[in-house]
């Protein structure tokens, strides 16, 4: 059985997520040395350096937006529906590329034979709790950040819903009271597997840096952060960080 | 102590509980372990239920992290496995501890 990595990256007017999209391959080929498939497209893939991955250009769904550090921010999100039809892999790591990886956990993960797998709960590594705020909607959230899938009918279905969510996501908004206007895979993500009652869980949280968090200093084992005063880092640990601009510099 | 130290202290303090949550957390995570296609978390009680089990029987059924059943027909090496991840994971652990509780005599 074919495991390999799978991420979507579509820089924007305000984001250089090849940036991002780097550092997050040389972080997967270093811990886990799996065959990773970059889905862009042709403007993002002329930016991208490395040479050991696979890309797949398609043409991006735009339109969409996301509120980043007090402002509305374009965001090209809605191709990870079609992540079952884009992984070459029976078994996919599927991954944002703001998520990095210091450790082997994803490998021991994509060892287990669950049809799919996300994290329901996340650690907000600040202590502040600034994650989720209360009454975001009735649903129970998932975190699509992170997804191990393999090719299934379950999951098929499931990747066939999140379509069909995609394309009447108003409707399923007002169903499950969410409050953001925009659309959010995470949301889509806990649509389709609530209404079809599948999906299971990374037993432990998801690690996070939350949008107001500065990532100072990095290296192969892990990241320096700094929130108002204080000045904390983790090692060994993957961690899905929401600063876009750390690997810019 | 003056008010001025207090804050100093307390910041100190909170820096050092977050500390040791995240590190927590890491272990918990570092902890997870696939076997036989199921998922474990490499803790006390599933060591301790193994090695009861081993005791009883040469094959049995333990639930995994996500509550399904795994057969589990080598307890030994099941087991040695757990060990191995637990220590692992607690010896660094044991490492941040130290250094968190010299920063609060330093």
């Amino acid at each position: 059985m074919t495991t390999g990595v799978l991420l979507y990256c579509f820089d924007t007017e305000t984001a250089k997520y090849h940036n991002l999209a780097e550092r997050c391959i040389l972080q997967a080929q270093e811990y886990l040395d799996l065959p990773i498939t970059v889905v862009t497209n042709k403007d993002t893939q002329s930016r991208l350096k490395s040479k050991s991955v696979e890309y797949k250009i398609v043409t991006e769904k735009t339109g969409n937006t996301r509120t980043y550090r007090g402002q509305n921010v374009p965001w090209h999100n809605k191709e990870r529906a079609l992540a079952y039809e884009h992984s070459p892999y029976e078994n996919t790591i599927l991954m944002d590329c703001d998520y990095f990886v210091f450790s082997d956990t994803l490998l021991q993960l994509s060892a287990s034979q669950y049809d799919i797998l996300l994290h329901h709960d996340t650690h907000d590594l600040t202590g502040e709790d600034m994650i989720v705020g209360s009454d975001e909607s009735t649903l129970p959230l998932v975190w699509a950040t992170v997804t191990l899938f393999r090719k299934t009918t379950n999951t098929r279905a499931v990747f066939d819903m999140i379509k069909h969510v995609q394309a009447y996501y108003s409707h399923y908004r007002n169903l499950y009271r969410i409050k953001y206007n925009n659309y959010r895979n995470d949301y889509a993500f806990a649509i389709a597997l609530h209404q079809l009652s599948l999906g299971s869980k990374i037993p432990t949280p998801m690690a996070m840096l939350p949008i107001g968090v500065d990532v100072t200093d990095s290296d192969a084992s892990g990241v320096v952060f700094k929130y108002g005063n204080y000045t904390n880092f983790i090692t060994g640990q993957d961690v899905h960080i929401m600063d876009k601009e750390w690997c810019d510099v | 102590m003056d008010i001025g130290h207090l804050k100093q202290h307390s910041d100190l303090n909170f820096k050092v509980a977050q500390a040791k949550k995240n590190a927590l957390e890491k272990l918990r995570s570092r902890q997870l372990m696939a076997y036989n296609q199921r998922l474990f978390q490499a803790d006390a009680n599933t060591i301790n239920l193994v090695s009861t089990l081993k005791q009883h029987s040469e094959d049995f059924y333990v639930l995994d992290a996500n509550d399904n059943p795994c057969h589990i027909t080598d307890p030994e090496e099941f087991l040695n496995r757990l060990i191995e991840r637990n220590q692992e994971t607690l010896n660094a652990y044991h490492q941040l501890h130290q250094d968190l509780a010299n920063k609060r005599i330093t």
